[in-house]
């Protein structure tokens, strides 16, 4: 990903034009959004998180913050909240329940059915619709597994696995804008 | 002389708090050499049963006639060792402290060779004054089982019905019209959310059918003297034009009024007869007609007919009573956030203290309970609360937090989130200080709540001129940008400032306020209801700003103090006291006028001193142009070996 990432871009002074107050119950009735109003902004999530200590620009309690508020389409439309890696360090360690990995995926689906992904998954998407992987396969992973006594990697059955795909709508999905 | 004077000094450790800077073995070496010391020892707590064991022992065995002990500030120990002394069957004031900690390790920290030189000089000077002490006697006195209790908000209240249940004879002097406080004004209590009025007004219902119970109401101490035990106070009762015997409380009396005023318990809300009680649950229940507003037109007196209640002849009384101890508890009064202009309160009008909050959701407030805008009588959808307005301030010199704001915003903050789920609430603030029993709770309900905390105080409000609305630019810490919000109503959350009257009171009962204008404490930890006058205790927020339940307990505590100060019977009062000398004496009154206690008295032109009144300050003595004034225990000579000693090493 050669892109650089931006923070949640934001001209300031905000106005209370760009707040939109509901977006906090829209987070928390999306499953997994439920604890977001619990954050006291600790910061204890940032802090633990494995990607902020390679990318300075990811802060999930900004996000949290920035949610709170009622910064919908900021923060639909960031790359940031596509950073997180489900690693749930945060979840362990927040000191009021708010379980962050899972509210961040709450957010994310909100972003995707408004149509926000970000280019890195939607060339993901885009790979695994087209050959039922994330990677292609080539004969250096397989002589690697070999090396390491595991069997060769298995042959998709693309046509059945499509089916499957279709019925989750992907194609659709990766029609949209892409994150901005 | 000094074949009969067999001194002992100890010098104390005090864990390290001396001994870490101060050589103690060197000083007790050199104490040894001194003339008149028969024995000098150390001890890593002197003040311990075991240090207290010891020089009670050496005493006895060494036939010691006084006593020099090197530690703290005689303010923590000098009872202490007084006691050690009389235990031992020797005069408690054969007893001199030498302050080596306070004034000695603890400022000279980074320098243990001339602290130990110090500590040597004060143990110096200090033996030298022992050899001049002399025994004093020890007088006692019998106390009254009668207590005065000054204020009747919650903390008054609390102290009158534990001190009456016990069977003192209280004496409750509150200056409204009606005992209970600021209470009687909030709608809701935190951290239970239960209903003000109804828990306190049983309280005070309780506390005016007392049979122990005397309270005066419009009323206020005027004078005071006397000392503990023995306190004559001069109370003033304001008329009220109501005569107490004959008011039924009916009220037909303000309904035949024709003049309104603002009532003070609706702070700009809401308005009252003048003839009228403030609200209904007032106790007593008598109206009270006031003459600043009245028009004299006699309608009052016409519908109250035959009960003859109303007497517009009625005077200013004065009462004296003779009471055992005193507990003031004057509370506090509301921070005036006028005084603050970023904020426009009584400009904008869109923009209302707390407590008027408080009264706008009160059922029995102005509105009946419910939420408009004072400036279209519209419903506020978006409302923003702002901490800390006049607490937290150095620019007004306001400098502490006033305790109860945080959870109070926040209680309101739910109220109103609950009555109207479809509003923004939004609380401005820089740290949330949720810190008492259940607060904590409270502070996770709200944001379950969905109230939107925004870290960050905002510099000013702008008002929208067509739609009276308020704008509020902050830098929301949180989010590192600046945010500006756009709200319906703006609630300040003001702070606790004390009374107007604790600075004249305080004077009347010769007891220091603090640098904020609270009534200061012996010590802000192990005597937090005690002054430094014996006697004399605090309750409440008079004494700092607080919340409720730590009121109660104050009041609890100081009802405690009195009971095991009066249950004696007697007391013991100091020995170190002025002594004058009428051979001396030439009648000049300079030490009358001086005396900041009216313990010094005049017949056949020469002054005598009032032993009991007497707080031994000293203030006669540097007064009297004829040196007939001897201070007990700290007498010019003893004073002056102590100087010529530290000069002459
Ligand atoms: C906006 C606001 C909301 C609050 N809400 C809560 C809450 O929800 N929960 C909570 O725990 N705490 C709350 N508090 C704090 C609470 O009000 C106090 O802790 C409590 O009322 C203090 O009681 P008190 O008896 O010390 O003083 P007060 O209630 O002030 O009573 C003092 C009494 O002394 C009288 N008096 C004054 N001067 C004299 C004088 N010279 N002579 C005789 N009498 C005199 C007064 O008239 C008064 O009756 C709130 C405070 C504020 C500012
Ligand atoms: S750790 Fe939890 S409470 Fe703290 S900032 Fe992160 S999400 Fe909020
Ligand atoms: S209680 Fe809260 S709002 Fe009140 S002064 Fe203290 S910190 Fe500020």
């Amino acid at each position: 990903m050669s892109q650089k990432i931006r923070s949640l871009s934001v001209n300031e002074p905000l106005k209370s034009t760009q707040l939109d107050p509901k977006f906090k119950y829209e987070v928390a009735k999306e499953p997994g959004g439920e604890g977001l109003g619990y954050c006291f902004q600790c910061g204890k999530c940032t802090a633990t998180c494995p990607i902020r200590r390679v990318e300075s620009i990811y802060k999930p309690r900004q996000i949290l913050r920035a949610a709170l508020l009622g910064l919908r389409e900021i923060v639909l439309s960031s790359d940031v909240i596509w950073l997180c890696a489900t690693c749930f360090s945060c979840t362990e360690r927040c000191p009021q329940g708010v379980k962050l990995a899972d509210v961040m995926r709450a957010i994310r689906n909100i972003a995707v059915r408004e149509g926000y992904i970000h280019p890195f998954f939607q060339a993901q998407g885009k790979m695994i619709s087209e050959i039922g992987r994330i990677f292609e396969d080539d004969e250096f992973i397989n002589e690697q597994r070999a090396d390491l006594g595991l069997p060769p990697v298995p042959i998709v059955n693309l046509e059945e696995f499509k089916k499957i795909l279709d019925s989750t709508k992907i194609k659709e999905l990766l029609a949209s804008k892409g994150s901005k | 002389m000094s074949k009969n004077i067999r001194i002992g000094v100890y010098v104390c450790h005090c864990g390290l708090n001396i001994a870490g800077v101060v050589n103690v073995k060197d000083a007790v070496n050199y104490a040894v050499s001194l003339s008149g010391v028969v024995i000098a020892k150390d001890h890593r707590y002197a003040c311990s049963d075991l240090g207290q064991a010891l020089i009670k022992k050496d005493i006895i065995d060494y036939h010691l006639d006084r006593i020099v002990i090197a530690s703290c500030s005689p303010r923590m120990h000098e009872s202490t060792f007084r006691k050690v002394l009389e235990a031992a069957d020797l005069n408690p004031y054969m007893l001199d402290m030498v302050n080596i900690r306070e004034q000695c390790s603890w400022v000279h920290i980074g320098e243990p060779e001339k602290a130990t030189e110090k500590a040597k000089d004060l143990i110096r000077m200090a033996v030298v004054r022992s050899k001049l002490l002399e025994p004093l006697t020890i007088k006692e006195v019998k106390v009254l089982r009668s207590v005065l209790i000054i204020g009747g908000g919650i903390a008054g209240m609390n102290a009158a019905l534990d001190l009456a249940n016990i069977g003192f004879k209280v004496y409750l002097v509150e200056k409204s019209e009606t005992i209970g406080g600021q209470m009687t004004k909030l709608d809701k209590t935190f951290p239970t959310m239960d209903c003000s009025i109804c828990v306190e007004g049983p309280k005070m219902v309780d506390v005016f059918r007392h049979p122990n119970i005397k309270v005066f109401s419009m009323a206020e101490v005027v004078s005071m003297g006397g000392f503990v035990g023995n306190f004559t106070v001069k109370v003033k009762n304001n008329p009220r034009y109501v005569i107490p015997e004959n008011c039924t409380g009916c009220g037909e009396c303000a309904e035949a009024c024709p003049v309104e005023y603002p009532n003070r318990w609706e702070m700009r809300l809401g308005t009252r007869r003048a003839i009228s009680v403030p609200f209904p649950q007032v106790v007593p229940l008598l109206y009270t007609l006031n003459k600043d507003h009245c028009i004299e037109c006699y309608k009052c007196v016409d519908v109250c007919g035959e009960r003859r209640a109303i007497d517009f002849k009625q005077e200013t009384e004065e009462v004296e009573l003779n009471v055992g101890a005193i507990i003031v508890a004057i509370g506090y009064d509301f921070f005036d956030p006028s005084t603050l202009k970023e904020y426009g309160y009584g400009s904008y009008r869109n923009v209302i203290s707390s407590i008027e909050m408080e009264r706008l959701l009160n059922a029995a407030g102005p509105t009946r309970g419910k939420l408009f805008r004072i400036s279209d009588g519209k419903f506020p959808k978006r409302i923003g609360f702002i901490q800390c307005v006049g607490s937290r301030d150095e620019r007004i010199g306001q400098i502490y937090c006033s305790n109860a704001c945080c959870l109070n915003s926040i209680k309101l903050a739910i109220q109103i989130k609950e009555k109207h789920p479809e509003s923004e609430v939004y609380i401005f603030y820089n740290d949330i200080r949720a810190f008492g029993k259940g607060f904590e709770e409270v502070y996770r309900k709200a944001r379950e709540s969905w109230i939107t905390f925004v870290r960050g105080i905002p510099p000013e409000i702008k008002e929208d001129n067509t739609t009276e609305n308020l704008k509020i630019l902050v830098h929301d810490q949180c989010l590192g940008k600046l945010v500006e919000f756009e709200v319906d109503l703006v609630t300040l959350a003001i702070g606790m400032v004390p009374q107007d009257s604790a600075r004249p009171l305080s004077k009347v009962l010769h007891i220091p306020i603090d640098s904020d204008g609270f009534f200061l404490e012996a010590h802000s930890k192990i005597r937090p209801v005690d002054t430094h006058t014996a006697g004399i205790f605090l309750a409440g927020t008079c004494q700092g700003p607080k919340n409720i339940h730590e009121s109660v307990s104050q009041g609890k505590a100081a009802a405690s103090s009195v009971a095991a100060l009066l249950s004696k019977g007697e007391i013991r009062i100091e020995s170190t006291i002025a002594h004058l000398d009428q051979d001396l004496c030439i009648g000049c009154d300079l030490c009358k006028e001086a005396c900041p206690y009216d313990a010094v008295r005049t017949e056949n032109g020469k002054s005598f001193i009032m032993d009991v009144l007497c707080r031994g300050c000293g203030v006669c003595a540097s007064s009297c142009p004829e040196h007939a004034i001897t201070m007990k225990h700290f007498t010019d000579e003893e004073v002056l070996a102590q100087v010529i000693t530290a000069f002459q090493g």
